[in-house]
């Protein structure tokens, strides 16, 4: 493994464990207000949770999708963002 | 009739929080321990019927508590569900291996992990096989 593909997997490592353990609490957290393990919410307070929820669910298909792939591919991916971003500047 | 009792073990305590509220809520007893050392000595004392585990744990991973586990006699029956923030390449098939009865990565429907854990305690209770 290359130094850079190792670093690029600790990163995702790192990544994984500390994006999925806040998701979790979001998600936990979210989903006892809705259902009303904490007490009954009122119409708008639930509402305001479930889009909570929703935009959580989005970054959680982020999330999966981005590390699904090997350290080789996320470094290639980064690469290609970097050659884009200097040609776009 | 005593309630089923699972042990949490997570070193994060929102997580340990979070679990247990959904856990009680459906009947269940929770019990908690932070940390491999304390799982293990949870397993010893209070025997209980499921444990969920995370795999990145201070002193000594979940891999760890699951070697203790199955290399005790009086314990090995007990199911274990993996819950993990790590990635699933060389995690997911090393716990299965391992001996674990689901592996999930977070954050797991809540719905998904109440299934797995009546399933899981379904096969241990005899009441079930794991092809079922």
């Amino acid at each position: 493994m290359t130094e850079p593909t190792r670093r690029t997997s600790e990163l995702t490592a790192y990544l994984s464990h500390e994006l999925r353990n806040a998701l979790a609490c979001i998600h936990q957290f979210g989903n006892i207000l809705v259902d009303g393990l904490a007490g009954e919410l009122s119409g708008e307070q639930r509402e305001y949770v479930r889009i909570m929820l929703e935009n959580a669910s989005k970054i959680r298909k982020v999330l999966d999708s981005a590390l699904a792939e090997t350290p080789d591919q996320l470094e290639e991916s980064t690469n290609k963002i970097g050659r884009v971003s200097k040609l776009e500047t | 009739m005593d309630r089923t009792k699972i042990l949490v073990v997570d070193d994060n305590p929102s997580i340990r929080k979070g679990l247990s509220v959904r856990l009680r809520a459906n009947g269940y007893e929770v019990l908690f321990a932070e940390d491999a050392i304390s799982a293990t000595a949870a397993l010893v004392t209070e025997r209980p019927d499921l444990v969920i585990l995370d795999l990145g744990l201070p002193a000594g991973d979940g891999f760890v508590v699951m070697e203790r586990l199955h290399n005790h006699d009086r314990l090995a029956h007990i199911p274990v569900i993996v819950l993990t923030g790590r990635e699933l390449a060389g995690n997911r098939d090393r716990a299965l291996q391992a001996g674990a009865a689901a592996f999930f990565q977070k954050p797991v429907e809540d719905g998904t992990l109440l299934f797995a854990i009546r399933k899981a305690l379904d096969v241990s209770r005899g009441e079930l096989r794991f092809d079922e």
